[in-house]
């Protein structure tokens, strides 16, 4: 006997982020999903964007990894709220456990949540968190075919971050081939150059956090 | 790596619509993927192996269909089929362009039966 089933594999996934960004609405507060490889610097971008917007935005941090507390102590010693999400072995976040993290911050309280994504260019990029802006991180070290390789977190992003720029010299990354990929991925893609080591954009990346914070809900690219 | 999650979740579904029909066993699967997906189906065969094992699927063909990818130019409205993220419009060459189909992926039809000893319930 066939059944007519037509559903939707990613349906529970995406109804918990839908509940998660319709709950974001409801308390006024933002939530960016920040994604990037293994050892591109996300946290370091999370520490300097706390450090630089501190003192105008209520910020939160959730930190996914697939084990270990490193990167929410690292954040609460800044005394700045952190969920650390153990994914013990999973390659991405999920709106479920977007869902339990949120119970645990008290949103009244906050303008802006940052979300850690798990390490990773593919994974992530499936998975709808509920977010209201998605922010890729590359970092020069990493080479700069990454949007070739990965064109789709790529071609998702609202901002992509250039990190560890005080290396370029160092490096073999061609910024102008890098942004010309990108370019034929995103055209209109905010690009900005940081370096966490010596504070080279952080003032862009700080006036982007605060543009975030305070528009509306950005609506997601598909 | 995402596929377990993503055969954890088409698991779940057939084994609801199959007790739903009373079904004792899931012959076959339907899985509909559009082709820009990341999801890798030798990938979702592997972990069906292991996860659908002593449940009523266990035997279960996994059967994948694509969907190919179908796209509107944002600058001069031309359809196209793009074949990859890279892809421009062949008319205009931008590479503005709204997605209209191939990021699906849903479970289209199962097929299901009584198993031999099973009891007088029947289709």
């Amino acid at each position: 006997m066939k059944i007519e089933v037509k559903k939707n594999i990613l349906a529970t996934n995406s109804a918990m982020a839908a509940e998660n960004h319709q709950r974001l609405e409801d308390h006024d507060v933002r939530m960016i999903n920040l994604m990037a490889s293994p050892g591109a610097g996300k946290t370091s971008v999370i520490m300097q964007a706390i450090e630089h917007t501190r003192d105008r935005l209520r910020l939160a941090v959730i930190e996914g990894d697939i084990a270990s507390e490193i990167d929410s102590l690292a954040i609460e010693a800044m005394d700045i709220p952190a969920i650390q999400i153990n994914t013990d072995g999973g390659c991405h976040l999920t709106a479920v456990m977007i869902a339990s993290a949120l119970d645990h911050l008290d949103l009244d309280t906050l303008d802006l949540i940052i979300i850690e994504n798990v390490g990773n260019l593919v994974c992530p990029a499936e998975f709808d968190l509920g977010e209201t802006a998605r922010l890729v991180i590359a970092s020069v070290t990493e080479g700069h075919d990454k949007p070739h390789k990965y064109p789709m977190i790529f071609r998702q992003v609202d901002a992509i971050i250039v990190n560890k720029i005080d290396l370029l010299s160092y490096c073999d990354f061609d910024l102008n081939h890098f942004r010309r990929t990108v370019r034929d991925l995103n055209p209109d893609v905010p690009i900005m150059e940081l370096s966490c080591r010596d504070g080279f954009g952080v003032g862009e990346w700080r006036r982007w956090l605060e543009a975030s914070a305070t528009a509306g809900p950005i609506d997601l690219k598909s | 790596m995402h596929e377990y999650a993503i055969t954890e979740n088409i698991l779940e579904i057939v084994q609801a619509e199959a007790s739903r029909a009373g079904a004792g066993r899931v012959d076959e699967i339907t899985v509909v993927m559009g082709e820009l997906t990341t999801f890798v189906d030798s990938s979702i065969e592997f972990y069906f192996g292991e996860l659908a094992r002593g449940t009523a699927a266990e035997n279960a063909v996994l059967k994948f269909q694509k969907l190919q990818a179908r796209a509107v130019c944002g600058n001069c409205e031309a359809q196209f089929r793009p074949q990859s993220a890279f892809f421009t419009c062949p008319d205009c060459g931008s590479p503005l362009y709204e997605l209209k189909q191939g990021q699906e992926l849903f479970i289209e039809s199962i097929e299901v039966s009584q198993p031999e000893t099973s009891g007088p319930k029947g289709e």
